[in-house]
């Protein structure tokens, strides 16, 4: 976790408009191996705007993006997997009727013999999707079963072993703890500290700090498409966080004119009104 | 993708669009080369039919029609809906247009009653042919031009009869349909042999094939099996052989293919309605109501086209214009 | 030296497999055979055709013999061939309401292109093909492209295809129905393949019959163990995600309106060469069997279920419901209505079927 590694994935001062509206302006970002980083921020501050940019699913406007030191050409999600960066959307790219392991080989099918004979190779992928959750320490009762009978924690638990089988560089998580619980949560959090201990580099969207704080490495604030904040955590605490998190300076300001404006003529209100009521 | 699908999707509709204009000039060519043709007045007459669109009995009809408007340079409008509801709409359409006339089937006259009704008083005639033998009169129609269907399936049993048949398979293509349902009634009345009902989709020919092979199966007394329309018939055929049945095949209505089959002799005979002058009539009579105020059937009796019978004995004569597909 | 400022973690070791994270309770335990066999999609189908097969063996006599079996199973694979290509559509997550009309297209097609140009029969069948393929395509690139559903593009396609058979069988022939080509070039070796019967301990059976059951078994090998067939499921279960993981959905759904269409080709063909002219108003409602057929056969109306087994078994409870009626000799006027009848307890048996199977 030394600053001094060099980034994987490295966007320099990127943007993204969409007609007049500037959904992303020169923001960077640097992600390293064994590196959590949390990007915050709230509804519309353009995290989603980004992943899509990284994943390939948009081509950014003006700026840099660099993969292992190579300009990165992603046109589309299948050239992002082949450069190692996988994405986990929030509804997990899985398909809720589909066994277990069919989901986990879903789009990178393993077969065997040649064509026009050329067909899944049942077995080994059986067998190696059933490897690859217990390695990450879960145990699916029945690797058949379709994936909307696990619980929530348990299928993000698929879509990043699944990921990180697929040789991922780079495993970008979409507000993985969004929709869970508590528990839930901390399960997927603990994954998350596993794929950082396994080498790769960790892009964790949130819009919850203590979630961030919990797991990452270099923070990342968006606001209004551009860069707030971004700090390794040595030069930040929790506070500092939420702090920034909530609004920063904004609400700063907003806390100091609150208390200018409201304390008398609130007091005033409420002294004529209870005249009123008195006579 | 975008790249790759640009091209075909360009060829496919130019020959979308191609097929489109084709089809489009080959409808308008006819009535367009018509008008010059002859300098008496030009009529606009319409006909609405209750025929099931690639029927090849209606395009007979539609055939005879056209004749009539081409010789007497009449502009020739032709529609058709299987719905009665949808026909009574097109004779709106019709009337909106201001035609001179009007040719009508009336497979279900009481619901038609309106659409005549308005179509007199703005003025137009109706002719009725094909359909309504019974009540053309009553719904407000000039003259009728057809057959009666049970005169028609009187005449059929009455020949089952004279041929000898002991059980006959009466082949309904579609359910509930007047007509049909009056022809089997009719033969049913006069065939002193049992008479057996099937319906079948008569717009699956698969279907037909298997449903009248597991009836011949089910039943092997069947002795004469009778189609209410021509490719039934043809279709009876490779039932019975498929079902090792020995019944025989005869039908209503004839088209080419049905022709050629009666000379070999593996059908034995249908019983037609000449529908190539149902249309040509109920066309000819406008021109002759509206150039000379004449009235086919003193407009009290209506006009038979049928039935006729078409067997070994005159076939060769018949063959020559079914070659033509006007019989 | 990040490391050394931040706050502790926990050592980052996975969980043990033991603790079963995600609240999995322990008592779910390997699915019992029985039940894994009972939650397949045909299995409630495959009830409800032993029932309906049941019933008219009990009561229409001439039911019993091996010729009403193959008239039956002839019945069944006209309906059974469309419905591989449906099924798998469907599983797709589309629809083709220009199915029963394809039929038709292909079929005027082939005897017209034989017919009007003097070409071989096999050439003629090859354009004909030509021409479904192109429909199918066209089908999918106007799905896949206006993202609008295929319910509203393949119906204006079945109302477009109605009216072109109409129009282009007249403009091209001069009559509504295609012309006869059984004496031409080609025309017996055509019929061998797509519709002569052979025969088995003394029964004729039709050779649909063994296409039939070819084309569900290779669909059935491409559904389970195939790559195509993990993304067809995943196409029509859920296709955002299989786009978000590589599947090219909408090749894959392209290449299924284009299966239909192949389909739709052969059992054009097969009405083309067993009854030698074609009706150009045909095919008009076909469309809704072969959905049911694929429906009743398990598949999920909003796709990524279902098999195509299940659809063939679909096929042959409307086959056997259309024939039995006739062979057990009810009633004609109520035709129709027995169809129904015994297709609502065909379905009502099979969906109690799944959901026990579910609850147990």
């Amino acid at each position: 976790m030394s600053d001094s590694t060099k980034p994987i994935l490295e966007l320099t001062d990127v943007g993204k408009s969409f007609g007049n509206i500037h959904a992303l302006r020169d923001v960077s970002l640097s992600v390293r191996a064994g590196e959590v980083t949390c990007i915050l921020g709230d509804n519309g501050a353009g995290k989603s705007t980004m992943i899509k940019i990284i994943s390939g699913l948009y081509q950014h406007d003006t700026g840099s993006y660099h993969v292992c030191g190579e300009p990165m050409n992603c046109s589309s999600p299948r050239d992002a997997l082949d450069c190692g960066i996988a994405t986990v959307y929030q509804d997990l790219a899985l398909v809720p009727l589909l066994p277990v392991w069919r989901n986990f080989f879903l789009g990178s099918e393993l077969t065997i013999g040649p064509w026009p004979f050329r067909r899944l190779d049942v077995a080994a992928m059986r067998r190696i999707a059933d490897d690859e959750l217990q390695k990450m320490g879960i145990k699916v009762p029945d690797i058949d079963q379709p994936v909307d009978t696990l619980s929530g924690g348990q299928r993000q638990v698929v879509a990043i072993a699944r990921a990180i089988h697929f040789g991922a560089k780079v495993l970008i998580l979409d507000e993985p703890t969004a929709a869970l619980g508590v528990k839930q949560s901390g399960v997927v959090l603990k994954y998350i500290s596993a794929a950082r201990e396994a080498g790769l580099g960790v892009i964790f969207i949130t819009h919850n700090p203590h979630h961030a704080y919990l797991v990452g490495d270099h923070f990342v604030i968006l606001r209004q498409g551009t860069l707030d904040l971004s700090s390794p955590r040595a030069e930040l605490t929790l506070d500092d966080l939420t702090h920034h998190m909530a609004g920063g300076a904004e609400l700063d300001a907003l806390k100091h004119e609150l208390k200018r404006i409201d304390a008398p003529d609130v007091g005033a209100v409420h002294e004529k009104h209870e005249q009123e009521i008195g006579s | 993708m975008k790249r790759l699908f640009t091209r075909p999707s360009a060829v496919v509709a130019g020959l979308a669009a191609a097929a489109l204009v084709l089809a489009g000039c080959s409808s308008s060519g006819g009535s367009q080369e018509e008008e010059a043709a002859l300098d008496t007045p030009t009529y606009k007459i319409a006909m609405v039919t209750h025929g099931v669109a690639g029927d090849t009995f209606w395009d007979i009809v539609r055939k005879g029609a056209e004749a009539a408007a081409t010789k007497s340079n009449i502009d020739f409008q032709y529609s058709a809906a299987d719905e009665t509801g949808e026909q009574a709409t097109l004779v709106d359409n019709a009337i909106d247009q201001g035609v001179d006339g009007i040719a009508l089937t009336l497979a279900k006259p009481d619901a038609l009653k309106g659409v005549v009704k308005r179509a007199n008083e703005a003025g137009i005639p109706v002719v009725a042919f094909n359909s309504g033998i019974e009540d053309w009169e009553e719904v407000g129609a000039m003259s009728y031009y057809g057959t009666d269907e049970h005169l028609a399936g009187t005449a059929f049993g009455k020949r089952l009869n004279d041929e000898g048949a002991k059980h006959a398979l009466c082949v309904i293509q579609e359910q509930g349909h007047v007509a049909l349902e009056a022809r089997c009634q009719s033969l049913k009345e006069s065939f002193d042999g049992k008479t057996t009902k099937v319906y079948v989709n008569g717009s699956d020919m698969t279907s037909v094939q298997s449903t009248l092979q597991a009836k011949l199966q089910s039943d092997s007394s069947i002795d004469y099996v009778v189609t209410l329309g021509a490719p039934f018939a043809l279709t009876a055929l490779g039932s019975a052989k498929s079902a090792g049945s020995d019944a025989k095949v005869a039908t209503f209505d004839t088209n080419e293919q049905l022709v050629n089959k009666i000379k070999d002799g593996s059908v034995q005979f249908a019983v037609d309605q000449q529908p190539f002058l149902q249309g040509y009539l109920s066309i000819d009579a406008f021109w002759l109501y509206l150039s000379n105020g004449n009235f086919a059937g003193g407009s009290k009796e209506p006009v038979l086209t049928g039935p006729a019978f078409i067997d070994d004995s005159n076939i060769d004569d018949i063959a020559k214009f079914a070659a033509n597909g006007t019989r | 030296m990040a490391t050394t400022k931040s706050p502790p973690r926990k050592p980052a070791s996975p969980p043990s497999p033991e603790t079963v994270p995600g609240g999995t309770p322990a008592r779910v335990t390997q699915r019992s055979l029985a039940r894994r066999f009972a939650t397949r999609p045909e299995v409630g189908s495959l009830v409800g055709a032993v029932a309906v097969f049941a019933l008219f063996f009990t009561v229409a006599v001439p039911f019993r013999e091996f010729d009403s079996l193959s008239t039956v199973l002839y019945a069944s694979s006209t309906i059974g061939i469309m419905a591989v290509g449906v099924s798998l559509l469907m599983i797709g997550g589309e629809f083709d309401l220009s199915a029963g009309v394809g039929v038709i297209t292909s079929a005027l097609a082939g005897g017209m292109f034989a017919y009007e140009l003097s070409l071989n029969i096999w050439v003629a069948a090859a354009l004909a093909l030509g021409v479904s393929l192109l429909i199918g395509f066209l089908n999918g690139y106007l799905v896949v492209k206006t993202k609008l559903p295929s319910f509203l593009i393949t119906l204006s396609m079945f109302l477009m295809l109605q009216g072109l058979n109409l129009a282009i069988t007249r403009w091209v022939t001069g009559s509504v129905a295609s012309p006869t080509i059984s004496d031409m070039d080609g025309y017996a070796s055509a019929q061998k393949v797509f519709s002569s019967t052979f025969t088995i301990g003394g029964v004729n059976v039709q050779i649909t019959v063994l296409w039939w059951i070819l084309f569900v078994a290779l669909a059935t090998w491409v559904l389970l163990r195939t790559k195509v067939g993990n993304w067809i499921y995943a196409a029509g279960g859920n296709a955002d995600s299989a786009r978000a993981v590589g599947v090219p959905v909408n090749y894959t759904k392209i290449g299924l309106f284009m299966t239909v269409a192949f389909m739709a080709w052969f059992v054009g063909m097969h009405n083309l060469f067993r009854f030698s002219t074609v009706q150009s108003g045909e095919g008009v409602g076909n469309e809704l069997i072969y959905i049911a057929a694929a429906v009743i056969g398990g598949c999920a109306l909003m796709g990524g279920w279902g098999t195509a087994i299940g659809a063939a078994i679909g096929a042959l409870i409307l086959g056997m419901a259309q024939q039995g009626v006739v062979y057990a000799g009810w009633n004609p006027d109520l035709f129709m209505f027995f169809i129904g009848a015994t297709l609502l307890v065909a379905v009502v048996l099979n969906m109690w079927v799944r959901l026990r199977a579910q609850r147990r």
